[in-house]
Parts: structure tokens; sequence; C-alpha cells
């Protein structure tokens, strides 16, 4: 009798990158998987609706792959009050925004991953979200008349996520705790993938299940200096420069956005040409002390 | 003895002296000024205070020195977290909010402290200024036990009569039960703070009220941009200056790179590098 062996949840690169499809809703977890965020740039896809915010969402609008717009946040920190491609594509009605704020949004992952309609949400009662996004209703709640927010369900097709470490089952390790909604967007989210810095062996794992952060993704990428930029707690820091160059671009709105999309986004084929791209000098002074 | 200190110095000690030792204070992205205040606080009184930098639960009063964080929520903010609220737990714990101190911007402020970062126009499918959006604003002061509105101008472009959308609700319409007909159990916002003045709001009305005005600013100033009329009492003081010793903790062992000192001038990339 043969017995079968466990199914490993470790994909190529390209093999997730073929997971991503025109028109799905995609949630982006913080911080942002951005190799992930740009095999969707180099695949040029269209009418995502995204669950994101900052540069990683900026980027994807810029690009035009957005239709639509999840986001509680889209700036860009200190001296970047409002991420520039957002801006201009709201005002210019190129996209759509689905209004919403951070309790706001987890009601309604939440209220997805729990198989419900909706769950009630306190903040914002009294604000304009709900004029503004009328899937918010308020609802005179059942127990003691209170007026609440019925947020209802999010439902994202595909949730990606970068952590640090993960076995061949999915079984995912965060450092320093998880980005605040990457296990809202999970729970929510029809599948997951989750790219990490390094793989790890199942015995490791099962030696502190506790500090297992996500119990069985859909797949797991290897992906090291994936979340660059941005920060990836336990391996490196955010690389502020970069980010602050793309803004800038951004801004302008000119030939060094098309060319930062271009030279960083689009001609990579896959994550270890970006990486040359940035240059190793680069990536190895993002160390963390 | 003279003090010279920059108007966001100036706001950071002031916010400061308004924290009680016990108290969380938490405190989201691109707010300097808060974040300083909070951090100065916590050396200088506030031993038993906790600080929540996006649910990373600290107390750090043992350090010498608490940088402002001008990079990324990275490891260098939460290595000295003693709890992460953040595992998928962030609102779990609301009810629990009474002693929370919290603090939010706005591109638009009315008289009664409800507040904008949605976005200018009057059509929100054709904004003519589109907004960041609300970040967690309206459930954190649904629910903190009072929070402070801190902008970093005073223009009557921002003081504006009404908001043309609301993302928080401070004192709706007006009244001291205008917060409890909502349902909404927080306290509400106190102080609002700008580099010209501190405001609060009436105890029965609960509309804008100029408090004090800082140093060299004249009513007149304040005023004149502000687009809606301020309640002004019959005497109003000059805000409280720093001590030296406030000042000198602020500058040499939180805002280290000159951050407030320079009025907010963003110190260049190897700076913040660092």
């Amino acid at each position: 009798m043969a017995f079968e062996r466990r199914h490993t949840r470790l994909i190529e690169e390209i093999a997730a990158s073929n997971w991503l499809e025109d028109g799905m809703t995609m949630a982006i977890g913080e911080p942002a998987p951005m190799a992930m965020v740009r095999h969707i740039v180099r695949r040029g896809l269209r009418n995502l609706t995204v669950i994101g915010t900052g540069l990683a969402l900026d980027l994807l609008i810029a690009s035009g792959c957005v239709r639509k717009v999840i986001s509680y946040y889209a700036g860009g920190g200190l001296g970047v009050p409002v991420a520039p491609a957002f801006r201009r594509a709201a005002e210019a009605g190129e996209i759509e925004t689905w209004e919403c704020e951070e309790g706001i949004l987890t009601s309604g992952l939440e209220a997805a991953g729990k198989g419900l309609p909706y769950l009630p949400w306190r903040g914002g009662v009294g604000t304009s979200l709900p004029d503004i996004n009328p899937d918010l209703k308020l609802i005179s709640d059942p127990i003691n008349g209170e007026t609440l927010i019925a947020v209802p369900a999010i439902k994202p097709d595909l949730t990606l996520l970068h952590a640090a470490e993960s076995d061949a089952y999915g079984n995912v390790r965060h450092c320093d705790g998880p980005g605040w909604i990457d296990l809202f967007l999970h729970r929510a989210s029809a599948r997951t993938i989750v790219q990490v810095e390094k793989i790890i062996s199942n015995e490791d794992i099962r030696s502190n299940p506790w500090t297992t952060t996500i119990g069985g993704a859909d797949a797991v990428v290897r992906m090291p200096y994936g979340a660059h930029p941005f920060y990836s707690r336990g391996y490196y820091v955010q690389d502020v420069p970069f980010v602050q160059d793309y803004f800038s671009a951004a801004m302008v709105n000119g030939a060094e956005l098309l060319h930062f999309l271009t030279y960083y986004c689009r001609e990579p084929e896959t994550h270890g040409d970006y990486l040359e791209r940035i240059g190793i000098k680069r990536l190895l002074a993002l160390n963390e002390y | 003895m003279t003090i010279e200190c920059s108007p966001q110095e100036l706001m950071a000690v002031f916010l400061a002296r308004d924290f009680v030792d016990g108290e969380h204070l938490q405190v989201g992205v691109g707010l300097p000024v808060p974040e300083a205040a909070v951090r100065l606080a916590h050396m200088m009184h506030g031993p038993n205070m906790e600080l929540v930098f996006l649910g990373a639960r600290m107390n750090v009063a043992h350090l010498e020195y608490l940088p402002l964080p001008a990079f990324g929520w990275d490891r260098r903010v939460v290595r000295w977290a003693e709890s992460f609220s953040d595992r998928g737990h962030r609102f779990d714990q609301v009810k629990d909010w009474s002693r929370r101190v919290f603090f939010i911007g706005g591109i638009q402020v009315d008289p009664y402290g409800n507040t904008n970062l949605i976005g200018v126009g009057d059509d929100y499918r054709q904004l003519k200024f589109r907004g960041p959006g609300s970040v967690g604003t309206p459930t954190l002061t649904t629910h903190v036990g009072r929070y402070h509105i801190v902008l970093n101008s005073h223009t009557a472009r921002t003081f504006v009569p009404r908001c043309d959308f609301i993302s928080t609700i401070g004192w709706n319409d007006g009244g001291a039960d205008a917060r409890k007909k909502l349902g909404l159990p927080g306290g509400g916002p106190k102080y609002c703070i700008t580099p010209l003045c501190v405001m609060d709001f009436s105890e029965d009305e609960k509309r804008m009220r100029l408090r004090s005005l800082h140093p060299g600013v004249t009513l007149q100033d304040v005023q004149s941009n502000t687009g809606f009329e301020l309640l002004i009492p019959d005497e109003v003081p000059v805000t409280e200056l720093p001590t030296k010793e406030e000042l000198t903790v602020l500058r040499t062992r939180v805002d280290c790179h000159g951050l407030l000192r320079s009025g907010l001038n963003r110190p260049s990339a190897e700076v913040i590098r660092e």
C-alpha cells in the first residue's frame, strides 16, 4: 500500500505570479509584499479592486492596474500627506473609492471570515462615511436600540502578504508581530499567498506553535528582501530615500515616474532581476542595528 | 531669563503637561508634535504611562533617549514593545480606552471640533482636493477618553464654518450632550493646538474658544486666520512657556535631530537614515 506524502505549499515565483488575475479583489498586507506587487505591475493587470495603503497602492494606481480602492489611509507619512497618484486618479474620477476607516474595514473583513453578511461597528457613527459609502448602513441595534453601522462582509479573492518565515506547509511566522492588518485579510480572503524571507523546517514550527501567526497559507513563495523598499522585521529596515524618490517622481508625474515603473517594476522578470538593479551594497546597508 | 523655542516645541511641551501618569498615549503616523510630546511626558513625569505606536505597547521610561522615529515602523520602534495589540485584535478592547489619549490632524476643522480627512469639494464624486482618508480616527475618537486636534498650520482654509465632509465627530452641532446623543462613549476633543494658539471648547455650548496665544501672536493674527467666529474670553493669556529643563530634555533626548526646533522642515535623508 502506497501512502501519499503531504503536499508542499511552497511554489515558485512565476507560478505565484500566475495566481494574479485581472478584475480580482486583491488585498495587500503590511509591510507590503512588494515583490508580488511588482508582479502585478509587470503583468499589466487591469480593473483590480485593491485593499491597500501607501506606496504599494499608489504604485498600482500609477501603473493603471486599479479600478476601485478600499483604503483607510492613502498617504505616504510625514511630508507626503496624500499619495500622489491616488490623489490625481481620485480627483479625476478615474478610480472609485470605497470610503472607510480601520475599524470599519476590519469589521467587514471579520464578517467575511465569520461567514456573516455584516458586523456592526460604532466608529463612524455621526460622520459622513455612511453618506459617501452607501454600502455602510445605519441600523438600530435590536438589543439596546443604539445607532450603529452595519458593515457588509469584505471578501478578497486573493490576499498577498509579506512575513519573516514559513515552513513548506504554509505555517507562517511574522517577526515581532504581524503587520496590523495581515491576519484580518488572511481570514477574510478566499486564498492567501505569503512571500517570506526564509523557509524553515516543519520541526522548527512545531517547536513553538505559539509563534505561528498564520496556520495554513494557501501558498508560500521565498522572496528574500521581498518587501524592499519597505522593512522586514528581523531582516532589514526601510529604504527611506528609495521611498522618497518614488513619491517625488509620483508627485511630478512625468518621465521620472515612467522610468521608475519601467526600470523597477516592468523590466525585471523576476525578483532576482529586481534585486540586481537595486544592488547588493544598497541592500546590505539596510541592516537593523 | 528668556526661553526661545519654535512654535512646535511650545506645542509639544504644552501637550506633554496635559498627560497624567498612568495614561495610555496612542500616536499614529505623520504627527511629529504629539510623538515628541508623549515621549517628553513619559520622561518628565510619566513613568507609568504606556505608549502605543501602531499596536506596539511599550513603557520605555528607563531609556536615556527616545528619539523620534523619522523612519518606517520597523524593528527600531517595535523592539521595545511589551505586547502587540495588533495580532488581529486591534479594536477588541475599546471598552477600556477611557484612559487612552489620542491625536488627530485634519484638512478642515469646524467650530465644534468636527474634522475632515476625506477631501474638499461640494461633490464627493468630484473632489477639488482628495485627502488621505480617515485612517483609524473615527474609531479611535469614538472611544478614547479624550483627544487633541493638532495642526501644523493655522489658516482660514483649515478652520471652516462647516466641514465639507466629516471623518471624526467632535461635538457635532454643539452642546455638552452632543456625543451622548450619538452614543459615542469617548470624551471628545479637549484642545485644538496650532502654531498660533491653543483653543478649547466652552463648557455648555462646546464651541471652540481661544485659550491662549503663543508668544508674539496677536488676537488679530488668530482671528484673521480662522474662518469662523471663535469665542474670545475677557482675558487671553500667553501660552505657558517651556521650562529650561523641559526644553533640554526635549532637544537632547527626544527631538535629537531638531525636527520640531526647525519648524518641521524635514531633516535630510542622511539624518533620517540613521
